[in-house]
This record gives C-alpha cells, sequence and structure tokens, in this order.
C-alpha cells in the first residue's frame, strides 16, 4: 500500500473538519476525491503535505508503511509525496529555475541521491517542459510571478514531472483554467501517469474527470467519505448534486 | 568628568595622535589648508550627540569600548598578491587599486596607463603637485568623522576620467584592512572626477583579513560632470569587529547619470552618509542599497539628496534584512528647491526581519518647496511570509535554505543591479554565507 489513511480527524482553529476519514491508495491508481465546498477537501490535501495550523486530533496516516504525520513537509516531500497547490504561492525575486534545481537536489540529498549538476538538471526541465507546453521564458522568470493562473498551474505540473513522486495530491488544480489550459494541464498529468505513481484529484467538479480518468471516486462531504464508486459516480453527482448523499450537514 | 567627556576627548587626542604622526606640514600646501581646515572643524564640531537627529538612532558606544590608535606601519607593505587572491574581481580587466589599512599599496596595484582618458594619482604622491581642482569643492563635512578625515587623511585615489572618454572596463578601487595588535583607525580619502560627456564605472570594495577591530573612515567626493555618466557599485565585507564610516559625496552636472549600488554587508558598525546635489539641469541619479545586520550588528545609510535645480530624477531605494538584535537605521530625505521645477523622486525603504528583537528605525523625508514636482516615498517592515516558507518546504527545501531562498530574493531588487557579474555573485553569495552563520 502506498498510503494508509485511517479514522484521520483534523482541526483548524478548534473547529473539527475532518472527522474520520479512511482511504487507501496502491501505487498507479489515480482517485478523485470530490464533495461540496466546505467539506474537508483542501483540508486533507494540507493535512497530508504537513502544513502549520491543521491539528490532526486522531488516526494516522501511512505512508509506505511509515508514520508521515510525524514528518516534516521537506521530509514528505524527500519521501515522494507532492502537492500541487490550488493557489501556488508567488516568490519575488527567486528565479524558477535556481527554485526548482535546489528543490530537486533537495529531495536527491535526503534520499542519499548524487546531486544533478547545472548541464543534467536544464537537460531534464527541457524535456519536462514539453510535457506541460510551457514557454522557456518562464524558467527565468520569478516563482509564479506575475503568472497567469493558467502558467501557475502548469508551473506546478511542471515541478511534479521534475520531482517524480510517488504520490501527487492536485488541489482543486481546475479551478480557474479555462478549456484550453485545463487540457493541457491534464495533458502533461496523464503524461505522468504510471504503474508506480498514484494521483489524488481533490476536485469539485466534475469537468477534471472528463481529461484525467480517475480508477476511483470518492465524495467528502462533513468531514468524512460517504461514498466511493468508479467514475460513474461522478456522472451520478454531476446529475443530481451532492446533496443526496449526505444529512444536510454538507450540502 | 561625564560620559560624553571621555568621548570628546577621545576624538581629540585621535586628533592630536593622527596630526602627530603625520609629522607637521604636508608638502602640498593646497593639502595643508584642507588638512587646517579640517582639524578645526574637528576641534569645533566634537563628537555628534544623541539629540542631533542624525545621530539620533546610531550609537557611538564602541568609542567607549577601544581605544584607536592612528595606523602607523607595518603588515600592509609585506602583502602579497597570494594575500588577496581571494579579494580579485573575477574577469576584471579594469585598472584595480589597492589600499592596505588606508595606503595605497602598488605591489597589489594595476593603475593601468595614465592617459588613454585617464589620470590615476595617490594623494600621498601628489606631492608638491597641483590637486585636481574639485578637492574638497565638494564634500560637505557635516559632522565630526568626516572633518576628521579631511585633517588626517593620509591616502586615497585621486582619478580622473577626461572629458569624452568612454572607459570600457570599471576602475576596481579595493580596501583590504589587515589587523593590528590594537584598534586602529584609518582615513582613507578619494576623488573621482567624470569628465564632461564621459563614461565610467567604478568599483569600490571593503574587505579584511582576519577579524579584527578598526575603524575605517573613508571620504569619497565624486564629480559628475555635465554629460557624464558614472556606475559606481559598492561592497562593504569589513570585518565582523569593524567600524566602517563611508562618506559618500556626489556633485552631479546637467545632463548626467548616475547610478550607485550598494550591498552593506559586514562591520559591526557601519554607517554610509550619502549627500547628493544636483548641480545641473535634467541630471538623474538611480540609488540601490541592500544592508544586513544581523545580531550585534548595526546598519546605518543617511540620504540627503538635494534637488537645487529644475528637472532632475532620483530614484532611492534601500533594504534590510535584520536578524537577531540586528539594527538599522533608515535616514533618508530628498530635499527639493523653490525652483527646481518638474523634480521626479521616488524613495523607498524596505526592511524584512527575521527576528522580533531586530530593531529597525527608519525615516524617510521628503522637503518640498517647489509645486511642480512628482515626489513620493514609501516604507514597509515586515516578517517572513509563512505561506512562502511552507511552498518551499513543500517541495523539499528545509527552512533555513528556504528562508536563505526568500532573503535572496528580497534582496534580489537591489543585487541585480549590480551590472558587473563578479560583483553580484560576490554580494549573492556573501549573502547567503552570512545569513546561513546567523541561523546557526
Amino acid at each position: 500500500m502506498l498510503l494508509s489513511i485511517r479514522n484521520l480527524k483534523a482541526e483548524v482553529d478548534g473547529k473539527a473538519i475532518l472527522k474520520g476519514v479512511d482511504l487507501e491508495v496502491r501505487p498507479g491508481e489515480v482517485h478523485a476525491i470530490m464533495g461540496p465546498n466546505g467539506s474537508g477537501k483542501s483540508t486533507l490535501a494540507h493535512v497530508l503535505a504537513g502544513r502549520d495550523g491543521y491539528d490532526v486530533t486522531d488516526g494516522e496516516v501511512l505512508f509506505e508503511d511509515q508514520d508521515l504525520l510525524a514528518l516534516a513537509p521537506e521530509e514528505r516531500a524527500a519521501l515522494g509525496l507532492f502537492l500541487a497547490f490550488q493557489y501556488p504561492v508567488e516568490l519575488p525575486g527567486v528565479n524558477n529555475t535556481h527554485f526548482l534545481k535546489e528543490a530537486l537536489n533537495a529531495q536527491r540529498r535526503a534520499r542519499g541521491e548524487s546531486e544533478l549538476d547545472s548541464v543534467a538538471f536544464l537537460k531534464l526541465v527541457r524535456e519536462k517542459m514539453q510535457l506541460v507546453s510551457m514557454k522557456p521564458e518562464l524558467l527565468k522568470r520569478q516563482v509564479n510571478a506575475g503568472f497567469s493562473g493558467g502558467e501557475k498551474k502548469r508551473n506546478e505540473i511542471l515541478q511534479m514531472a521534475v520531482f517524480e513522486p510517488k504520490l501527487a495530491v492536485l488541489d482543486e488544480t481546475d479551478s480557474g483554467l479555462d478549456i484550453d489550459a485545463l487540457r493541457t494541464v491534464s495533458d502533461g498529468v496523464n503524461a505522468l501517469r504510471s504503474p508506480d505513481r498514484a494521483v489524488i484529484m481533490v476536485t469539485h467538479y466534475q469537468r477534471l474527470l472528463d481529461y484525467i480518468e480517475p480508477d476511483f471516486v470518492h465524495v467528502l462531504a462533513g468531514g468524512r467519505i460517504v461514498r466511493s464508486g468508479d467514475k460513474s459516480l461522478a456522472k451520478e453527482l454531476e446529475q443530481r448534486g451532492y446533496a443526496w448523499l449526505s444529512d444536510g450537514e454538507a450540502a | 568628568m561625564s560620559a560624553a567627556d571621555v568621548i570628546a576627548t577621545d576624538v581629540t587626542r585621535v586628533l592630536a595622535d593622527g596630526l602627530a604622526h603625520a609629522g607637521g606640514a604636508a608638502a602640498n600646501d593646497a593639502l595643508h589648508a584642507v588638512r587646517e581646515r579640517g582639524a578645526e572643524r574637528v576641534r569645533a564640531l566634537g563628537l555628534p550627540e544623541r539629540r542631533q537627529e542624525a545621530w539620533r538612532y546610531t550609537s557611538l558606544g564602541f568609542l567607549q569600548r577601544a581605544d584607536y590608535r592612528p595606523f602607523m606601519d607595518g603588515p600592509f607593505s609585506e602583502l602579497q598578491m597570494s594575500d588577496i587572491e581571494d579579494l580579485l574581481l573575477e574577469g576584471h580587466q579594469g585598472p584595480r587599486l589597492v589600499f592596505v589599512n588606508g595606503h595605497y599599496a602598488p605591489a597589489l596595484s594595476t593603475p593601468g596607463r595614465s592617459g588613454d582618458g585617464l589620470r590615476v594619482s595617490t594623494l600621498a604622491a601628489s606631492g608638491a603637485d597641483a590637486l585636481p581642482a574639485d578637492f574638497d569643492q565638494i564634500a560637505a563635512h557635516g559632522h565630526v568623522f568626516s572633518a576628521l578625515n579631511a585633517a588626517l587623511a593620509a591616502d586615497g585615489a585621486l582619478i580622473e576620467v577626461t572629458p569624452g572618454t568612454e572607459l570600457s572596463d570599471p576602475i576596481d578601487v579595493l580596501h583590504v584592512a589587515v589587523g593590528a595588535d590594537e584598534p586602529v583607525i584609518f582615513h582613507p580619502r578619494h576623488l573621482f572626477v567624470i569628465g564632461q560627456g564621459a563614461r565610467a564605472a567604478l568599483i569600490e570594495r571593503y574587505a579584511s583579513l582576519g577579524d579584527s577591530v578598526y575603524f575605517n573612515n573613508v571620504l569619497l567626493e565624486i564629480a559628475v560632470a555635465d554629460g557624464a555618466q558614472l556606475r559606481h557599485e559598492c561592497l562593504q565585507q569589513e570585518s565582523p569587529l569593524a567600524q566602517h564610516l563611508d562618506d559618500l559625496n556626489v556633485q552631479l552636472g546637467a545632463g548626467s547619470t548616475y547610478r550607485y549600488t550598494l550591498a552593506a554587508l559586514g562591520g559591526e558598525w557601519s554607517r554610509c552618509d550619502i549627500t547628493l546635489r544636483f548641480a545641473g539641469e535634467g541630471a538623474s541619479a538611480e540609488l540601490n542599497g541592500l544592508m544586513l545586520a544581523r545580531d550585534g550588528q548595526l546598519n546605518d545609510v543617511h540620504l540627503d539628496i538635494d534637488h537645487a535645480v529644475p528637472a532632475c530624477s532620483s530614484r532611492e531605494t534601500f533594504k534590510s534584512i535584520l536578524d537577531g538584535r540586528g539594527r538599522v537605521v533608515f535616514d533618508g530625505r530628498i530635499r527639493v528647491a523653490r525652483d527646481a521645477q518638474k523634480t521626479d523622486a521616488a524613495l523607498a525603504n524596505h526592511n524584512l526581519m527575521l527576528s522580533r528583537a531586530a530593531e529597525v528605525d527608519t525615516k524617510p523625508t521628503l522637503e518640498i518647496f517647489a509645486d511642480d514636482v512628482k515626489c513620493s516615498h514609501g516604507t514597509t517592515v515586515g516578517e517572513l511570509d509563512k505561506d512562502m516558507l511552507f511552498y518551499l518546504r513543500s517541495r523539499g527545501i528545509a527552512e533555513p535554505a528556504g528562508k536563505r531562498m526568500l532573503c535572496q530574493g528580497f534582496a534580489e531588487d537591489v543585487l541585480h543591479n549590480f551590472d558587473d557579474a563578479a560583483m553580484r555573485a560576490r554580494a549573492a553569495h556573501l549573502l547567503d554565507q552570512r545569513l546561513a552563520r546567523s541561523s546557526e
């Protein structure tokens, strides 16, 4: 098992958001987590990445049998966990290429692998940029600063391509994208699908699933996964909404 | 005797020691007169007091902790190229003048041939020759340290770029401090004259061999004549125990351009007084500075920008990074005279606090007496952004390295103004190194 989430409970500012989440993800699988606003989808993504301000009050998360919650965010990244942010952060003054190289090499060092030199790194990045049809000049710019919404999301997927994580969590990656950008980003994710890489897509809309076909669909409502199924569940949600699944709390 | 008396006595003693050491009259009458006036001014001014606004936040406590002696002689004459190898700028082709403890070191310097549009000499060697006409015409000697320099300066660079000359390579003026057994004070004094329509670049650097206590009391006069352009880049990496005062006086002729970039990273006590006067219409100045104040460091920048004539523009952007109990003082004053219509000036000061124990005292001031001008100022004081830091950590970059990366990003605004690639790389590297040491 790549990821096991068992009875995970978490609060933000003393308010319970996750109320007992269970989820298992094997290598190669693509899971979609859907749900209404405020159901805890983004909280789950951030708890997995280790953001401050999310207090886990119960349960456990195992990543390849290691206690993920005991690790610092950078240690989780080095293990092979990647979070694509809903709102990628702008880093003024930090060069995108420099950032990517430092990050990749920090992960490699932590895993006991040798660092990539500049030449090897640039070769790798050029190759990966084609996956996300990113303009080369974005590499010379400051990280996400002045990027359009689509460029920021592409930059996230580029990072995913460069880091080659075992598990990528995509937090509302479709939000704010027009159809063309959505297609490019989805193509990038699809190109990275492999038998040893799993993906968790957190999304509000079925739309993304037209482009990235999931193996499993889960509905998170009121801090719990209230229903799981295959992609036909997503179609059903599109027709019926979320209200029929929950007790009104998450409508 | 009060504490103030003790300090005042010290400066007079420094003056007396220095004068005794200089051994009376200078060979050059003009220089002798300048020194006399300086000495008189030292006696008249005395040490600044806390109630003087320009010194309110700048502690002079170090004067009570160490007894500064004039630098006599010694190690500088024995220094060899191998001693300063690490300080040489990669790929530098232009003239290099090295000053060791304030004295010109010919063996370490490559001044180039005079002629070719460039006249290079030194204060000590000027002898009976006439000093350049601009000598001592630009400095305001607004405080006792500047006056002390005028009274005691033994050496310095006298550089003239003749009218119409375009220098292809920057002139590198490197100051190297070598520790003595006791705290020493030296007073290098430089003059740079950029002739009408000439173009030049000046690199000004301060470094030390070893961590010793010394007071580097520098005075610079710069005259940029009509239509001339000067790019001036300064990297201050003094010993962590040093005191450093850079009294920079700039005068800009009509239609001239002056671009100054400063990275003030070293010293226990560092102060940069920049007095810039627009003397002719249509000139422009751009001043960018980065100040680092780690635990126990004071870094101080005072700007006195005088828009005395119409239609000049100036941009002043100074950023500081503070850690531990570091202290930064920024006192930026822009004055726009009554006749200086169409002045365009913007003053900004941004401060990044890595520690709650650090302190910044910032005071941007616009004094505007003209009515048709465009002037602005802005100040910010902030901490590192938690979201940025988490973003970096989620990418595998641990907190200390992430903080340094964000600090570099903050500094980049200033450092990208270094046209000289070696200067830019050195400043960025030193900043990173010092921040890394700071967080240990």
